[in-house]
């Protein structure tokens, strides 16, 4: 319960307001809570589109920004693409990555699991920000 | 499927180029070139042991999948821009 409603029942409780005027004042506290909640939590669930990242950064002096779009369409249709790489060519991949120090075994990850991380990317939001680079990565 | 491609390239001291490029009156024009791509890939898919309808329908997912995507870098006064529509 937020403290405002709190205080309306206490003045309906003390008797300084009356029921009547008590739903009012607490309609308008929600009338003005929802588009508050709107803002705090923009993006429409499940009606995401896109993952968007966006660097801005400072190289040598010069202001340099990397703005990219990408349809979660095409993460979702990449994933099925990915799923048709043949074994034999997913355990060259892991010896590849393994010699380049990251130890990933690419056989374990599953088509199901890849399309399930792409369906909570709408809830992904990172950002990184350093002195000279700010990066952005989340979804509209 | 995609319908426009934008390519904007900005160079300081240089011409900006601005190509569009309408990706069906093109694929049209280059119609034996994506016959030949496609038999490619058939083959490909043979040799390598992958389902042929499922890795063409899989590629065709993606290609369906791109209008929409931007890319847009900027480094001082050089800015490059990819749009598909």
């Amino acid at each position: 319960m937020t403290e405002q409603r709190k205080d309306i029942l206490d003045m309906l409780a003390a008797g300084k307001i009356t029921a009547e005027e008590a739903e009012q004042l607490i309609a308008a506290l929600e009338r003005d809570q929802a588009p508050a909640a709107a803002g705090h939590d923009a993006r429409p669930k499940g009606k995401v589109k896109y993952l968007r990242v966006v660097v801005d950064a400072t190289d040598n002096g010069e202001p340099s920004r990397v703005n990219v779009r990408v349809p979660l369409q095409l993460l979702r249709a990449g994933v099925r693409l990915a799923a048709l790489v043949p074994p034999q060519a997913l355990v060259k991949a892991n010896a590849s990555l393994s010699d380049s120090g990251v130890p990933i075994d690419l056989t374990q990850l599953k088509p199901e699991q890849l399309e399930a991380l792409v369906e909570h990317l709408d809830e992904v939001t990172v950002e990184v920000d350093s002195p000279d680079a700010t990066v952005r990565v989340f979804c509209e | 499927m995609p319908q426009l491609v934008t390519v904007k390239v900005d160079r300081p001291d240089r011409r900006p180029i601005r190509v569009w490029v309408p990706v069906l009156p093109v694929a049209l024009v280059l119609f034996p070139v994506v016959v030949l791509v496609v038999l490619a890939a058939i083959v490909a898919c043979l040799v390598f042991r992958i389902g042929v309808v499922r890795a063409l329908g899989a590629g065709w997912r993606v290609i369906s999948a791109l209008p929409g995507a931007r890319f847009d870098i900027e480094q001082g006064r050089t800015a490059v821009l990819v749009a598909i529509r």
